[in-house]
């Protein structure tokens, strides 16, 4: 495939590895901020082919994964409603709310249906006049601009059975929360390349400044991430800390400007909580008043709820980047793809997941061996 | 587990570790299928003829080989591109026999039909089965109808069981891959879950994409006649794709494996519509290509053959089994890095991450 | 947020007020939204697509001159290897005196 197979060439990889390991004079720490980056680093098994030159941590880049468990309930209990077909991007349905998830809900009777695009939920909606359709509204600021034209588009065409249960978030405040916290390691960053294309890159240049980290914008073939890589050392080895742009086909510094001016239309900056890391602050992306009509928590009466994660779920350490899935005592043992305790085991973005499922055997626990 | 309240006050009491009752995953050959078959089926029935898991089962009757095999065919679009659940369902029987290195004798039809399916559709997919049974040959030799009332059914589920009488000297099994063995492939990977999925409401695309459903015999028949025993183990990879059928393998014959991620064969449709679902073709199901195990030193020459099939015109060595690391199934990338090839736990989902 | 990926654009049309098109991905092809890029594409133009929208044109400029730079950088480090080799081969020779 065009524009894709290129940047999985063996050659050119394995050259970019070879400069990534001339330039580094030490071992740095570097955090790949989006969960499809850590997808492509752990099925390639790039982090083993850089062990000396650079530690990658996996930040908290998968929506999925830090979606809070108050929004998974939400979600669980407008899916069980008779009158709702409950649409949702394929990622969501395994991850556990308290007490079960959309596929057992879907089990019990509840209408649950996978669509590609949230105009496929719209579309259900105009198809099925006699029922409330509901679509998860889950994503970073890449799908931001696709959720908002799907609100924009109900309201426009009147679909008044149409609703949606958000729970954006954006990367920024949560680079931020990171690089503020005491225990942070992370030296410079691989800036989500897909985020970027919609937002550009003039909101990580302050970031950059003040917290003097490289900002390199990827994309997430292997060759781009090493190359993101290769371009961050180098920054680091030279003493610059500068965004710089490695996704050049894809992200230009203003970003798609009709995208961002229609989320801005639709939705508005919300405090948000960041399950296993907490509440920060504008954060978070909500419906405007103007679409009030098409926010599912007010058409359905659900209120604030506050809810208590497992104690032995170590997501928040693994999303903050201080704990490896490897090292947490429930991985591979109590904690597995088919009973995860919580999102990051279940999410194929999620950094457990992928250790999980791809990770090197011999690092393993001996009781992850067998099932 | 804390309960949930909420306005509407619904409580999901059942804790997320332990489901009660059946789920779509259960039927998708991945971890908790496997689960369903050991906690719930094996117990109730087991034998040493069921329980060394073939997918087909094979019995000494008054001297004679004789295989046994089973399939239920749920398929919803009734048709789609390359194939229909009549044709399918007389390829899937006759593939479980050849699997286990048995030439089709007989087949059983059973059909429950929904009240209200069409007799132009229900007609149309008679005569694609009865097509596809000549074609193997395979005689339908019995059957039986029912009826259910609208709403159940999706259409229309066929049964099919069928009979085999075992080639001889020929022995395959799961338990009996050894280190040192090649590890082929029939052909492409991943056209008959892609084709499937491209009919699906709320994930269509369009594509060229039709389903490999075929019927493997002509194909299996040439290769165990000649190499006869020591073709070790043959799986058609269905639902839970080639990563499934190799891990029952790994499991069953307690080996490690190998696959070279570059000589896996994936037409270039079926590797771009996984790429835009977010997908991986190695879970995607199969209903017209076969894993073959046998060994090394025979692997040019078994490849040879199948190749001058029309049946096995893209076939291809994907890997080896070893013996580090038993019982797990391991991809060497491109790029020199490695990563596991595990079962998943039900279904795969689309993913937009 | 992830999952976006590179298709070229085989028509245009609007659907009720909403610019839309066919992409082809390598041989699948699907209905997208083209609102985003709209002013920007025509057909036969790349374009990144997520969950069904076009996010961005592809530069089919910069990518080409940026992969040109990492092909050239990769087939450097080859010739040095090459060379390399080469050195030590001719070094043997010399101390060995063998034969040409």
């Amino acid at each position: 495939m065009k524009y894709l197979s290129e940047y999985r060439d063996p050659k050119v990889a394995r050259g970019l590895i070879s400069r990534i390991a001339e330039t580094a004079t030490r071992r740095w720490v570097l955090m790949e901020v989006c969960g499809g980056q850590t997808h492509t680093i752990v099925k390639q098994g790039l982090d083993e082919l850089l062990e000396g030159a650079v530690e990658m941590i996996h930040g908290p880049g998968c929506p999925v994964c830090v979606t809070p468990l108050e929004q998974i309930d939400k979600a669980l209990h407008l899916a069980s409603r008779p009158d709702v077909i409950f649409t949702s991007f394929g990622d969501m349905l395994r991850v556990p709310g308290s007490e079960c998830d959309l596929l057992q809900v879907r089990a019990r009777g509840g209408q649950v249906r996978v669509v590609y695009s949230p105009l496929d939920a719209l579309e259900l909606a105009q198809r099925n006049p006699d029922r409330q359709v509901v679509f998860f509204a889950v994503g970073f600021e890449t799908t931001a601009p696709a959720n908002a034209m799907a609100v924009w588009r109900a309201k426009e065409l009147g679909v008044r059975n149409f609703s949606v249960l958000v729970s954006h978030v954006t990367v920024p405040p949560a680079m931020v929360a990171l690089l503020e916290s005491p225990d942070n390691r992370v030296q410079g960053f691989l800036a989500a390349g897909h985020v970027c294309t919609i937002m550009g890159w003039s909101e990580y240049e302050p970031i950059a400044a003040k917290y003097k980290v490289p900002i390199v914008v990827t994309g997430f073939e292997p060759v781009d991430i090493l190359e993101g890589i290769y371009l961050a050392v180098r920054q680091l080895e030279e003493g610059r800390h500068e965004v710089e742009n490695q996704y050049v086909r894809s992200v230009r510094r203003e970003g798609t400007v009709p995208a961002r001016n229609l989320v801005e239309q639709v939705f508005q900056l919300v405090d948000r909580k960041w399950r296993g890391i907490g509440e920060i602050p504008r954060s978070g992306l909500g419906l405007r008043a103007e679409y009030a009509d098409f926010d599912a928590e007010i058409r359905f009466g659900l209120g604030a709820i506050e809810q208590e994660e497992p104690t032995e779920c170590r997501a928040g350490d693994v999303l903050r980047g201080v704990l490896k899935p490897v090292q947490c005592p429930a991985f591979g043992t109590i904690c597995t793809p088919e009973h995860p305790l919580g999102a990051p085991m279940v999410s194929s973005e999620g950094a457990c997941a992928a250790y999980y499922n791809y990770g090197r055997f011999r690092k393993a626990q001996p009781a992850g061996a067998t099932t | 587990m804390t309960s949930v309240k909420l306005a509407a006050g619904l409580v999901c009491p059942v804790p997320a570790n332990a489901p009660d009752r059946v789920q779509l995953g259960h039927g998708s050959g991945g971890k908790l299928s496997a689960a369903l078959l050991q906690e719930r089926f094996l117990p109730g029935f087991g034998n040493p003829v069921l329980a060394a898991l073939g997918d087909a089962a094979v019995m000494d009757v008054a001297g004679v080989e004789l295989a046994i095999s089973t399939d239920s065919f749920v398929v919803s679009p009734l048709e789609f591109p390359g194939g229909d659940i009549g044709s399918l369902s007389v390829h899937g029987t006759v593939n479980d026999l050849a699997m286990m290195g048995a030439r089709p004798v007989g087949l059983s039809a059973g059909y429950i039909l929904e009240e209200g399916l069409p007799f132009e559709r229900l007609d149309r997919i008679i005569a694609s089965m009865a097509a596809a049974a000549r074609a193997v040959p395979v005689p339908i030799v019995t059957g039986d109808t029912k009826v259910v009332e609208r709403g159940k059914a999706d259409g229309l589920y066929i049964n099919t069981t069928g009979l085999g009488v075992r080639l001889p000297g020929a022995a395959p099994a799961p338990d009996r891959a050894q280190a040192g063995d090649a590890i082929l492939v029939s052909g492409p990977i991943g056209r008959h879950g892609m084709a499937i999925m491209a009919a699906r409401e709320g994930m269509a695309f369009e594509s060229s994409i039709e389903s490999d459903s075929a019927a493997l015999w002509p194909l299996v028949q040439p290769l165990l006649e000649q190499f006869g025993a020591e073709v070790h183990a043959l799986r058609d990879p269905t639902r839970g794709g080639v990563a499934s059928a190799l891990n029952e393998i790994a499991a069953a014959s307690e080996v490690g494996m190998v696959l070279e991620e570059g000589a896996i064969p994936i037409p270039g449709p079926v590797a771009a519509g996984c790429e835009m679902l977010g997908l991986d073709p190695l879970y995607v199901a199969n209903e017209g290509v076969f894993l073959a195990l046998l060994p090394r030193r025979l692997a040019v020459r078994a490849l040879a053959l199948l190749r001058s099939h029309p049946l096995g015109a893209g076939a291809a060595i994907i890997g080896r089994v070893v013996t580090t690391h038993p019982k797990f199934v391991i991809l060497e990338t491109g790029l020199g890095g490695t990563r596991i090839v595990d079962t998943l736990p039900g279904d795969q989902l689309p993913r937009i991450c | 947020m992830c999952l976006g990926i590179p298709g070229r654009i085989v028509e245009m049309h609007d659907d009720a007020g909403l610019a839309m098109g066919t992409v082809d991905f390598g041989g699948v092809r699907r209905e997208v939204c083209l609102q985003y890029v709209a002013g920007q594409v025509k057909p036969e133009d790349y374009v990144v697509v997520h969950v069904g929208f076009a996010i961005s044109r592809v530069d089919e400029v910069e990518a080409r001159r940026t992969f040109n730079v990492l092909k050239e950088m990769s087939r450097l480090d080859e010739l040095d290897w090459i060379g390399e080799v080469a050195d030590q081969s001719l070094n043997q020779l010399g101390g060995a005196g063998g034969s040409a």
